[in-house]
């Protein structure tokens, strides 16, 4: 085992993963370590046998399944988007109709009270005793109702 | 990119892209580009075929998901890589125990010094391959991503989710793990 203090970076100088400074004082250092030369050798042949691992051929039954798998994931996705949508939709369409209940509820002004109903109007027929006047009012608020119609 | 018949293949984050604005058949190019490399990889990582294909179907679910989540601060390879080892580790953990006895019974002893190294290459084959899959699951991670796939330290962190100094000391302790191991065929 090499006990060498700068072996711990061998593995990521020979992976090229040391760069720089670091890398030029690790090659000055191979040059004066046999441990580390011998050790640096030996991740090259480790490397190079490791290539030999059993590497899996994927079956064509394999991609076939994925490829319907991906297709379901699409459709799923899709129903999943459209029920939001409709969802959706129809919080809109129940919050329309609510405010469309409410506002047609209040959607008729409140009739204008008629002349000869105001207090003011009673209490101007009380004083001046004038029933020709009421009958007036009464009569022009008749003919307003009915210009409404 | 690469070059058919004069014709530029789109880049895989453009395939990505697509596929995010709801283009299927986009989604269907990225399986088919990658769909063999991520297999290989999990039947390197979990020892047989049948689970790789159940992650690697987990894999494009969980691909297919994040799609609007993908930042590009990854390539697409290494973040479909990382799906990928997150849904190893999660098989692993279901596995559990059933895992540990398996790792346990294949567990070989170092090839003896007085074996002829490379008796014949079905044989290099097998004692390599049984070598890597005796190694602890972290181990195994990164001999298979780096010796077997070519990641970069950097493209291991971003796919094990570790900072690149546990990668390089993971590796460190690995190759002298499959040092010991294979020694018959290195001395």
């Amino acid at each position: 085992m090499n006990e060498c203090e700068h072996a711990r970076r061998l593995s990521a100088y020979h992976d090229g993963e040391v760069t720089g400074a670091e890398r030029e004082a690790l090659e000055s250092h191979l040059a004066q370590c046999p441990a580390c030369a011998a050790e640096l050798a030996r991740l090259r042949r480790l490397s190079n046998l490791l290539t030999q691992a059993e590497r899996a051929e994927m079956p064509a039954g394999v991609l076939d399944r994925l490829h319907r798998s991906a297709d379901d994931l699409a459709a799923a996705d899709l129903r999943r988007v459209a029920k939001a949508f409709l969802t959706a939709a129809a919080s809109i369409l129940l919050i329309c109709g609510i405010w469309l209940w409410q506002a047609n509820g209040a959607a008729e002004p409140a009739e204008a009270i008629p002349v000869w109903e105001s207090l003011a109007a009673h209490q101007q027929v009380l004083a001046d005793g004038s029933e020709e006047r009421l009958a007036q009012w009464i009569i022009q608020d008749l003919e307003r109702k009915n210009g409404h119609e | 990119m690469t070059e058919e018949s004069g014709q530029v293949e789109p880049a895989d984050v453009m395939l990505l892209e697509r596929a995010r604005n709801g283009d299927v058949s986009a989604f269907h190019d990225l399986v088919d580009r990658h769909a063999a490399r991520l297999f290989r990889t999990a039947v390197s990582l979990l020892g047989n075929a049948s689970d790789a294909e159940d992650v690697l179907q987990e894999t494009l679910a969980g691909a297919f998901r994040g799609l609007r989540a993908f930042q590009g601060l990854a390539s697409v390879k290494t973040w479909l890589t990382g799906i990928l080892v997150r849904q190893v580790a999660m098989h692993r953990r279901r596995a559990g125990r059933q895992e540990a006895r398996l790792i346990r019974l294949q567990a070989i002893e170092p090839v003896p010094p007085d074996v002829p190294a490379a008796t014949g290459r079905v044989d290099t084959r097998l004692d390599v391959t049984a070598a890597i899959r005796s190694l602890a699951s972290d181990h195994r991670d990164v001999i298979v991503l780096r010796e077997l796939e070519g990641l970069s330290y950097d493209e291991m962190a971003e796919a094990l989710g570790v900072p690149r100094g546990t990668v390089e000391s993971r590796l460190f302790r690995a190759r002298r793990r499959l040092q010991e191991l294979l020694k018959g065929y290195l001395d």
